[in-house]
């Protein structure tokens, strides 16, 4: 009995959708108001991110007649579904994540691809020119950062020598974090940079690119489905960020001050916002990239670094 | 070529030269010797057309064609009568009046003959057949 | 496999409406069609139904960022039907609010420019500072956007002198963030991998297809009316033609960004040389039959007035070729080959007014009809 009512605590409140939606919405927010102040304007308040999802919560929902296909209806949900799980899977207050069940990095990586393709699905079924460009316009984004993703991670899996998220953690616990062994270097930057392309953030904001394609595969959606959709996005960020988090900065660590015990979550919240803003300022200082190039950005300059790093780990000791 | 050379050139194709200034000058021609002034005006160098402009003057609409033989304008006036509003294109000698074309003959109803694409360019495409807005006769969007 | 992508009349890219219709082939290019007069005033049939007087407001509002230059035009139009020549210092007042104008279209330009590429910091930067071009205006106009300074025969209100140190400062803080701007649209990375090589205009193209302004001298053809055909007091005052060979969208932006500064050159040379005297000419507004034309060199290039009088205080007939109008032609040829990715890019690069281009006819078209082609290919495309 404790079990499933511990699970369904875990997956519905913490980590899982709650915590991860209300955290994810609050860095959209951060984000939004940090680049109000890089681009000297005053930004909306940082709690703005929940008044707009709040709204189109309570806006009418309204599906085109040429995309009324359980597809275009089930795509947001699956893609929540999937984000939420991968927090399940991440050790956000101790190294031992709330899902303890056999789950191991590639679990993850896959769980990580579902958004994605859920948005490629939404965008393809979605009836409208602009979708199909931008769920296209995805798939090629897709096949140009998870290559380097999927790479930065074997160099750390190299490194630990495990596949198990946690063990990763332990041994940052027991040896110091990866970032600061300089071998594993290029490969956190190749990560940061798959980060900004899975994200879909400026440079690589090529699947919605607004003045191109409107909002590429979410333009026909609106209301409680855009809602949805906007909540799988912020907490996608999170998890990514968390994700990096655990691999290089040692994951949430408890600390004791002055007879306090800080929990581990205060740890992973500020790691994780520490990535969130290095992707903002990123995003803010670049103009976009035709996908063409970014395709070869990631093959050559990218993957280089992935590949190098792993070199590094493997030969050098 | 300032409004003298302009002027020389173009005498033996039409009449009626006004010059305002060094840089302006008008003169009238006609249908028949309107293909020859284009080429000899595309001979002497000159690649610029500024826009057409028609102007409808009771029994006649006058199209003028605003050429820029840098730096001086000519300003060439080609009369229609209105019971034969027939004018051969120049897209062929200055593919730049494509738009202004299309612009002449839906707002004033000249024909333009041999022209690449008559669709209309700034009417709705529901605008009544032979209603023509810069017409002098022109009274009001037929409802 | 070819499907079209619609850009309007509704669309982010476009900032006014206007329809383009894409044939795509992935993420190809294959044709465009443009189809015009979503913003139908019937401005011109207006002209001429109004007096003199009353046509310096309604040009004034054929398009609201070069409103001083289609003024100038018409009153300088007018006054040379009438045969009366505004003084000296009303020239170089109007030429003062023409460079500030183009000063503050160039930067907007910039920030849409920014803002298509997805430059979101650019544009809002760029936009910041061209509040000081606004303010300079502001100052001696009393309007930010909308001067109301030109008046047939001279201009309605005098520069100030005691305005004039406050405007030199507000130019050098200009220049110094024109100048940035400039470096920066010629070194950063992300700005040249999307503009250069991209919606190229040989010279040959925009010599052939009559392209104007900015955009010629972009593709290395050195038209400038300003130069070519100086009027009121262009012809006292030096500066230089900027073009560039290239005749890409870099090229473009570089040369409207080098026109920034000549442009600050030309409005501290003219306040400097600013003539004293009175700034306006009586004029007898009973104008007998004749007809003219003038040209200027607004900020998208050349801008043409035709008027012809019958006598009366009416003109019979107003004839207006905006810079845009005469750019529309070789757009077809620049986006040849393209991506899907360049359009919004290639598209600002001749910055477009379709407020400007689009005053003829009489009768806005309804928005009815623009809605039901849409729908219609919508549906289209689903099948």
């Amino acid at each position: 009995m404790m079990e499933v009512l511990s699970f369904f605590f875990n997956s519905l409140v913490f980590p899982g959708l709650l915590f991860a939606s209300l955290i994810g919405l609050l860095y959209a927010g951060i984000d939004r108001k940090v680049t109000g102040h890089m681009q000297h304007r005053i930004g909306p308040p940082i709690w703005q991110e929940y008044l707009d999802v709040g709204k189109l919560m309570g806006k009418e929902d309204i599906t085109p007649s040429a995309a009324q296909s359980l597809v275009f209806n089930v795509a947001p949900l699956i893609a929540l579904g999937a984000v939420t799980t991968v927090m399940l899977l991440l050790p956000v207050n101790s190294a031992q994540p709330a899902l303890t069940a056999v789950a191991d990095l590639i679990v993850i990586i896959y769980l990580l691809n579902i958004p994605a393709i859920c948005l490629m699905l939404g965008g393809y079924s979605s009836g409208g020119p602009f979708g199909s460009v931008g769920a296209a316009r995805y798939v090629v984004q897709l096949f140009s950062y998870e290559f380097v993703f999927i790479l930065a991670i074997i160099a750390v899996i190299a490194r630990v020598g495990s596949l198990d998220l946690t063990a990763v953690v332990g041994y940052q616990a027991q040896r110091g974090w990866l970032i600061l062994d300089l071998r594993l270097i290029p490969a956190l930057i190749a990560m940061i940079i798959s980060a900004q392309g899975k994200l879909m953030r400026v440079p690589f904001d090529i699947p919605e690119a607004e003045t191109e394609i409107v909002h590429g595969a979410l333009t026909e959606y609106s209301g409680p489905k855009l809602a949805i959709w906007r909540i799988v996005y912020n907490i996608e960020t999170l998890v990514v960020a968390g994700f990096i988090a655990a691999l290089f900065l040692g994951g949430p660590v408890a600390y004791t001050i002055g007879g306090f015990q800080i929990p581990g979550v205060a740890d992973f919240l500020i790691k994780t916002l520490i990535i969130v803003l290095i992707t903002t300022i990123l995003r803010n200082i670049m103009a976009r990239l035709r996908i063409d190039q970014a395709l070869k950005f990631y093959w050559t300059f990218a993957a280089f670094l992935a590949v190098l790093s792993l070199m590094l780990v493997l030969v050098v000791p | 070529m300032d409004s003298k050379e302009v002027s020389e050139l173009i005498k033996e194709y039409a009449g009626d030269v006004r010059i305002v200034n060094n840089r302006c000058l008008f003169a009238t021609s006609d249908k028949q010797r309107f293909r020859a002034l284009l080429r000899a005006l595309r001979v002497a160098g000159v690649t610029h057309i500024s826009t057409i402009t028609g102007i409808d003057v009771g029994n006649v609409v006058e199209v003028i064609y605003h050429f820029d033989c840098w730096p001086t304008m000519l300003n060439l006036k080609i009369p229609l009568p209105k019971d034969d509003l027939k004018i051969p294109t120049i897209t062929d000698v200055f593919p730049g009046a494509v738009l202004y074309e299309r612009d002449l003959m839906e707002m004033l109803g000249v024909k333009v003959e041999g022209h690449p694409d008559p669709r209309r360019l700034f009417l709705p495409d529901d605008w009544p057949e032979g209603v023509y807005p810069l017409r002098k006769e022109f009274r009001g969007a037929p409802k | 496999m070819t499907f079209v992508v619609p850009v309007g009349p509704q669309h982010p890219m476009l900032k006014e409406p206007e329809f383009f219709r894409f044939e795509v082939k992935g993420e190809e290019i294959v044709g465009v069609d443009i189809r015009l007069g979503y913003a139908h005033r019937g401005i011109e049939e207006a002209l001429s139904r109004r007096s003199y007087k009353h046509n310096v407001y309604l040009c004034e509002r054929i398009c609201g960022i070069c409103n001083v230059v289609h003024s100038t035009t018409y009153c300088q139009t007018v006054e040379q039907l009438a045969g009366v020549e505004p003084p000296e210092r009303a020239k170089y007042i109007r030429a003062i609010l023409m460079e500030l104008e183009r000063i503050h279209s160039h930067l907007l330009w910039l920030g849409v420019a920014a803002h298509q590429i997805g430059f979101n910091t650019l544009f809002m930067l760029a936009w910041r500072d061209r509040e000081y071009v606004m303010d300079l205006r502001e100052l001696i106009s009393g309007g930010r956007v909308h001067s109301a300074m030109n008046t047939i025969g001279g201009v309605r209100r005098d520069v100030r002198s005691e305005h004039v140190p406050t405007m030199l400062r507000g130019l050098d803080k200009l220049e110094q963030s024109a100048r940035y701007y400039t470096d920066l649209w010629g070194s950063d990375r992300t700005i040249l991998a999307r503009c250069t090589n991209v919606g190229v205009l040989s010279k040959d193209d925009a010599i052939k297809f009559c392209a104007v302004g900015p955009l010629a001298r972009a593709s290395d053809v050195k038209v400038d009316i300003r130069k070519d055909d100086p009027y009121g007091a262009y012809g006292a005052l030096s500066f230089n033609v900027i073009t560039e060979q290239e005749g890409d969208v870099w090229a473009k932006g570089m040369v409207r960004l080098r026109e920034i500064l000549e442009s600050i050159k030309i409005v501290r040379q003219a306040l400097k040389e600013l003539p004293s005297g009175p700034v306006r000419t009586p004029v007898e507004l009973k104008i007998p039959p004749n007809e003219t034309v003038e040209r200027t060199e607004a900020p998208r290039g050349e801008l043409i007035y035709y008027i012809r009088s019958n006598g009366t205080d009416t003109p019979e007939r107003v004839r207006v070729r905006t810079p845009t109008y005469g750019n529309f032609a070789s757009m077809k040829s620049m986006f040849a080959g393209g991506t899907v990715a360049e359009i919004p890019i290639v598209m600002w690069s001749i910055d477009p007014c379709f407020g400007c281009n689009d005053r003829i006819t009489l009768v806005d078209s309804h928005t009815g009809k623009a809605r039901v082609v849409s729908f219609d290919e919508l549906r289209r495309w689903k099948k």
